[in-house]
């Protein structure tokens, strides 16, 4: 007992306190943002109570998690992958509908959103998975087994439909590939695989929108739907091919030698994406593509998809250097920024706060993410690197995609950010991800 | 305590392996946060002025109340335009959250007898205030204001129009006003104009634009995204502009306008300075525009009119001079010529240069005359005679010290220079030699001669002045609505006109002479010495100009004035009673006062 007394004092003495100190530095820039986000719809004591009572509960869990030894998440794999399973399909069956997502466990004055959770617990199993099979990293079999394992979580979040929260996976499962060792070049052919999947149909929509007022565009629109009906679309792909065997054959002329497999493969992810792209074209929802597409020029249809943005980066530029003063921000008191607490928090802290507070919370999560890889750095074994790298990941892709979206570089997509949203399920998450990276970097020694 | 490392040291091989794809990916986020910085820095800081204006574009609006115009007086402080107040209803879109209720509608229906509810619906939707009803009766007024209380977002505002108090007589003195125009707000962008505004047209409302206008009043609110009003900032009361006061003396004015109405073709001009200080005591073009119809459907008459209403004829149109120019070749035949003023030259009614006859007015001629007589009777082969001999470098340049040929300066709007023809000139414009015919018809005041009324109005009241040429002007001073003189005017000379006295008398006598025995008997007054001169200018495309240029009192000048009835025919019969008419009322006046002294 006093044994194990001695243990916690002295792990909570290894406590990666940087780490802590800059997650309780975005949770007190979190706090006075959405205070004074609330204030315009006259919540800001709900609102922050909230947050505060998710904080405390996310602290309680990050306590709990800190505590308890990362390495038994390597043997438990198969029951996390199933456990998160379990929990996607029964919020599917018991959870309530929120702007249109079946996604929520609605405990009354809180909801809970298990795909939060679920990431999580991917990035554990994921991590677990590709470590045991680290000898196999070069056989097909194993990408596929991998993107099973995606697959499987990826078609429950989509049956809610929850398309924000499945992106975060794809740059996860990526990153966690490499680190992994797969070769890069198969990667590369998934990415190229991906994007023309997705791609060529979002493509026929932003044609469709950037041309509404332009001569070309009649000539484009019937050139993209001869590509996606007619015979046109087969040559055109015949020909890219072609180039690509062309450019191989050239290669290998000029003595560099590429083993036939890769332009193979190249050319197949080519043609699958291809293909899948006509069914991904029957399953996008029309707003669902028009999203994707309006980040390009915000100024299709102000009123429309693109205001939201506008609107976002007229309240960080006329924040300025010093900012209009707590409270004081007319593009968030006066109600012109949307979905202020939530997705575009980063627009209050910005207008309010200026660029001195805007450059100071990027800051943190620059320190955030460069302790998260310190702590992968120097994790006692292969699984803790490779879990605190899909978790930089994770926390990557939150800060890039939420912030470039309010800035106006990235489509809109409703991505919380991280720590500084409201939104109890994203804070509990976020911390339990910072308790299983504490674990780790507590762990970091052996005792001898 | 012993520390050792467990994978990165049982297997160090994989773990470089994951060193340098861990490197990798670390420099992949590092560009993607140093992207993100230079996008915020980019945003902020370079370009935060344009959004911080953006912000405030979208919450502020304001809302406007046109400032009244300031009032124009005559020279005896009789108003010649002012304001009356209209009623006018205004709808703000912000100061509810939904539109009007049905009931509602129906009311302000009844009330304004017009359907509101489309103007209500596109108020809402472009958040703009609009103008639901325009000349409100006071019956009207007060059914709204009772009605306040349900009919929220209807205010009642009094709004300033101009009204003309002797809409034709001083229609060119005063000008009008119309809206502003967009490519004029672009182009006196200095001086603040906004969409909606009046500005002066023509005349006086024109050229002291900048002090009649006034400063508007109105207020700043704040509108949230539902468009809903959040705050009021302070209200400015509306400030009137600056009073003008002009040197008209309207009495005259009045009297000039009917005359120049009654006379034979109802168009010409009257101008009359006063000696002393250039002051313009009448300007009538004839006829005149009722400026209190601009704007309406009523101006479009004008504007289509075949008697040019609108022109201002007094400053824009050109007359060739006719007679009235012998007093320059009378001038400077006598200043460089030294001409026997006794010699009698015959006249018999035509002078025959080459194998043309230049006729004189009367056909059969005036027997012998000399200078004097020929003044006074305006023989016209005298001074073809006299004109020959002074050759058209003298005439051209004794016209140009009389002030021909260039602006007066007077403050309205549009004024002319008119023309003074050289040989030059017709060699290089109309590619031909000057001939002897037209030196001939120039000394007489014909040919390619064009002036305006106000030039020979100054010449004739610079003759008066002993060659003493004054800018005319037209208005006195302009007080602020406080009190202030902002502007008052500055008397100012153009250059002297410097002959011999002896000349100068000489051409007093002839000019009196030509009232009391001569061609302008018809103004003879009794009483009253008169100086002057009449003039027929033969006209190419119609009837003759009928000219008169006088003076009075001869023995100490106080007005001299110019008259020109348009294709009015004699000088003589025509021009001559209008001026008479001027004279009797002036002098009327002026025994009136001394009376009453």
């Amino acid at each position: 007992m006093i044994q194990s007394k001695n243990f916690y004092r002295r792990l909570v003495s290894v406590i990666d306190f940087q780490l802590v100190f800059f997650v309780i530095g975005l949770t007190f820039i979190s706090f006075v943002a959405i205070y004074s986000a609330g204030s315009n719809y006259g919540m800001s004591f709900k609102y922050l109570s909230v947050q505060l009572l998710a904080f405390s509960i996310g602290l309680f869990g990050f306590i709990l998690i800190a505590n308890f030894n990362y390495q038994y998440y390597k043997y438990l794999d198969k029951f996390i992958y199933i456990l998160s399973s379990l929990l996607l399909i029964s919020v599917l069956i018991f959870g309530s509908v929120k702007r249109g997502t079946k996604g929520w466990f609605d405990f009354g004055f809180i909801s809970f959103q298990p795909v939060e959770i679920a990431k999580i617990m991917f990035i554990l199993s994921l991590a677990s998975f590709l470590d045991r099979k680290s000898k196999e990293t070069g056989k097909i079999s194993h990408l596929i087994s991998v993107f099973l394992m995606l697959t499987g979580h990826l078609a429950l979040i989509m049956i809610q439909p929850d398309l924000s929260s499945t992106l975060s996976y794809f740059p996860v499962t990526l990153i966690l590939l490499f680190v992994s060792g797969v070769e890069p070049f198969y990667l590369f052919c998934i990415v190229v695989f991906g994007s023309v999947a997705v791609g060529l149909p979002l493509l026929g929509t932003f044609l469709n929108m950037q041309l509404q007022f332009s001569q070309r565009r009649i000539f484009l629109i019937d050139f993209m739907t001869s590509l996606q009906t007619g015979w046109m679309g087969v040559y055109v792909i015949g020909v890219i091919l072609f180039l690509i065997v062309i450019i191989w054959y050239f290669l290998c002329k000029l003595k560099i030698k590429i083993a036939p497999i890769y332009p193979i493969i190249l050319s197949a992810s080519i043609l699958f994406g291809c293909l899948s792209s006509l069914a991904i074209e029957k399953s996008l929802k029309d707003y669902q593509r028009k999203r994707f597409v309006v980040f390009l020029n915000p100024r299709f249809d102000p009123r429309g998809s693109g205001y939201n943005v506008i609107q976002s980066k007229i309240a960080i530029g006329s924040g300025k250097f010093i900012g209009k003063g707590f409270k004081k921000g007319t593009q968030t008191q006066l109600g012109f920024l949307p979905e202020q607490h939530t997705d575009f928090i980063f627009s209050v802290v910005a207008e309010e706060g200026g660029w001195v507070w805007a450059q100071i919370t990027l800051f943190f999560y620059f320190f955030f993410v460069w302790r998260t890889f310190v702590i992968a750095k120097n994790a006692r074994d292969r699984y803790g690197s490779l879990v605190a790298m899909g978790l930089a990941t994770m926390f990557m892709f939150y800060i890039v995609i939420n912030i470039g979206m309010v800035m106006g570089m990235m489509p809109a997509t409703g991505v919380p950010l991280l720590f500084l949203s409201y939104g109890g399920s994203s804070i509990f998450s976020s911390l339990c991800a910072v308790g299983i990276l504490c674990s780790i970097s507590m762990r970091k020694y052996t005792h001898t | 305590m012993v520390i050792k490392m467990v994978w990165q040291k049982e297997d160090k091989f994989s773990y470089e392996i994951f060193i340098t794809k861990y490197r990798t990916i670390f420099i992949f986020f590092l560009i993607l946060f140093i992207c993100l910085f230079i996008r915020l820095f980019c945003l902020q800081i370079v370009k935060g002025d344009r959004y911080r204006k953006i912000s405030d574009q979208q919450r502020m609006h304001n809302t406007y109340e046109r400032a009244p115009r300031g009032i124009i007086y005559s020279e005896d402080n009789t108003v010649l335009v002012e304001n009356k107040f209209v009623f006018v209803a205004l709808f703000y879109p912000f100061r509810q959250g939904q539109t009007l209720s049905y009931k509602n509608i129906e009311d302000l229906n009844k009330i304004f007898g017009k359907d509101v509810k489309f103007m209500i619906n596109m108020s809402y939707k472009y958040g703009k205030v609009i103008k639901l009803a325009d000349n409100l009766t006071l019956e009207d007024m007060f059914k709204i204001r009772e009605k306040k209380l349900n009919l929220k977002g209807i205010s009642v505002l009094r709004e300033s129009r101009r009204v003309y108090c002797y809409p034709e007589a001083t229609s060119h003195i005063t000008g009008y006003t119309g809206e502003i125009g967009a490519d004029e707000i672009e182009e006196l962008s200095r001086y603040d104009y906004k969409i909606g505004d009046y500005i002066g047209r023509g005349g006086i409302e024109q050229i002291y634009d900048k002090y009649l206008r006034g400063k508007d009043g109105g207020w700043q609110i704040e509108m949230n995204a539902m468009g809903c009003q959040i705050k009021e900032f302070m209200y400015i009361q509306p400030e009137i502009g600056a009073s003008v006061y002009s040197t008209i003396n309207l009495k005259l004015q009045k009297v000039a306008y009917e005359a120049l109405r009654g006379s034979s073709t109802g168009r010409g001009a009257v101008i009359v300075l006063d000696v002393k200080t250039g002051a313009v005591k009448v300007l009538v073009s004839c006829p005149g525009f009722d400026a209190n119809k601009a704007g309406t459907k009523g101006f479009n008459k004008y504007l289509k009119d075949k008697k040019l209403s609108l022109f201002n004829r007094t400053l824009q149109a050109l007359y060739p001079p006719g007679s009235v120019f012998k007093i320059i070749t009378f001038v400077a035949a006598l200043e460089l010529m030294n001409v026997d003023i006794e010699e009698m030259v015959k006249c018999d009614g035509t002078f025959k240069l080459g194998n043309r006859n230049y006729s004189c007015w009367r056909r059969r001629g005036h027997e012998k005359v000399n200078l004097f007589s020929a003044m006074v009777h305006s023989c016209n082969v005298y001074f073809y005679k006299i004109g020959l001999k002074l050759g058209v470098k003298n005439l051209s340049k004794y016209a140009k010290r009389f002030h021909l040929g260039e602006k007066m300066g007077i403050d309205l709007p549009n004024e002319k220079k008119g023309f003074v023809p050289t040989p030059e000139w017709k060699k290089s414009k109309l590619k031909m030699r000057w001939l002897y015919g037209d030196t001939v018809i120039l000394s007489i005041g014909q040919g390619a001669l064009w002036v305006t009324p106000l030039q020979m109005a100054c010449m004739i009241s610079a003759v008066a002045n002993n060659g003493i040429c004054r800018k005319p002007y037209i208005v006195d001073r302009v007080v602020s609505s406080n009190g202030d003189e902002m502007y008052s005017h500055k008397s100012d000379f153009k250059e002297r006109i410097s002959l011999s006295d002896k000349t100068w008398d000489f051409l007093h006598k002839a000019l009196l002479e030509v009232i009391e025995n001569g061609t302008g008997i018809k103004s003879k007054i009794p009483g009253i010495k008169i100086a002057g001169k009449t003039g027929t200018a033969q006209n190419p495309q119609g009837d003759d100009h009928a000219w008169f240029v006088s003076y009075a009192p001869f023995d100490n000048p106080e007005i001299a004035m110019a008259v020109i009835i348009e294709n009015g025919g004699g000088g003589g019969y025509n021009a001559v009673p209008i001026g008479r008419k001027i004279y009797e009322t002036y002098f009327n006046m002026k025994s009136e006062k001394s009376i009453k002294q």
